[in-house]
């Protein structure tokens, strides 16, 4: 049920080698010896720009009502910021490791 | 506001039993709609255990980065050919709406080929592993004794997703042609098979990148 305004094949094949160069980007930032830090978030901020511009036109979600992707995005957004309440005890068994 | 009421199809059309039920707001196949459900919590499910994997590596300084480059190869190589297979799996989805079985047949047997090479690099890669001495809760190279537990659980988990999508394509590609199914069913396919694909878009930088050998 998804509207005309889809691109052509010819778009997504743009779509999908864009995607094959980030992944080439991110294999080159690897061997560059930046700090773990650095190299994490640069790795992850690409890895978002990837699933975003995947949902959006291989999953179609630019296609559909906006009411698909307001009801996907911040479920899903929610979950992932919850997660993130392991961090402090990560830290803390990494410093009780140097402890020892 | 009143949403507009549209009759739905039971097979009892013309005969006074129709079902009367309210459009959807999402404006998409109810199909579609279970599969993005599916999808929301699957992606919480890779996200458990992508923060757990995260949740080992902060916690323990001996963590390493055994993965030479041969390995990040070989991830480069299955990165691209599961990308293809999007591409490919997009294909076959405009061949059945244009009506084009054969193309479309054509196009689902080139995405689960895709996926069977996808299925047998990523084995290859693990039977190396193995025989370098790598299991769940054993590390050869004397780092952390959890690698193997977090590699091998996270990959293990998107090669199991990755093994059904094949699975699942062959049974609707046969029910495509069968003319039990018809293109909205090869859609729904086609945003798990995306689905997989973009959760690999992770899994390669944190699980392969994050860990090879730079020195």
């Amino acid at each position: 049920m998804s509207s005309n305004q889809e691109p052509g094949m010819r778009s997504y094949v743009g779509i999908v080698i864009g995607l094959m160069v980030i992944v080439v980007i991110e294999v080159i930032l690897t061997y560059q010896h930046l700090p773990t830090r650095t190299l994490l978030y640069s790795l992850l901020c690409l890895a978002c720009v990837e699933a975003f511009v995947g949902i959006m036109y291989l999953m179609h979600v630019k296609y559909e009502t906006p009411l698909l992707f307001w009801t996907i995005f911040p479920s899903t957004l929610f979950v992932l910021v919850l997660l993130n309440y392991i961090w402090p005890d990560a830290y803390r068994m990494a410093r009780m490791s140097l402890v020892k | 506001m009143n949403q507009p009421i549209l009759a739905i199809r039971t097979g009892h059309e013309g005969t006074g039993h129709e079902v009367l039920m309210e459009r959807s707001p999402y404006a998409i196949d109810k199909k579609k709609l279970g599969m993005w459900i599916f999808i929301v919590s699957d992606a919480c499910t890779f996200a458990t255990f992508l923060f757990g994997y995260g949740y080992m590596r902060v916690g323990n300084q001996n963590w390493g980065t055994p993965f030479e480059f041969p390995t990040i190869l070989n991830g480069i190589l299955m990165t691209f050919v599961l990308l293809s297979s999007s591409l490919t799996m997009l294909a076959a989805v405009r061949a059945t709406q244009a009506g084009q079985k054969a193309s479309a047949n054509k196009w689902l047997g080139v995405t689960m080929l895709l996926g069977a090479i996808f299925a047998a690099l990523h084995l290859r890669e693990w039977f190396k592993l193995i025989s370098e001495g790598w299991r769940l809760f054993y590390n050869p190279t004397g780092g952390a004794a959890q690698f193997g537990a977090c590699f091998f659980s996270v990959t293990g988990l998107h090669l199991t997703h990755v093994v059904s999508g094949v699975i699942a394509l062959a049974f609707i590609a046969r029910g495509y042609n069968q003319g039990r199914y018809d293109e909205s069913h090869v859609e729904t396919a086609g945003l798990y098979w995306h689905f997989v694909d973009l959760v690999w878009m992770f899994v390669f930088p944190l699980m392969y990148l994050m860990n090879a050998q730079t020195k």
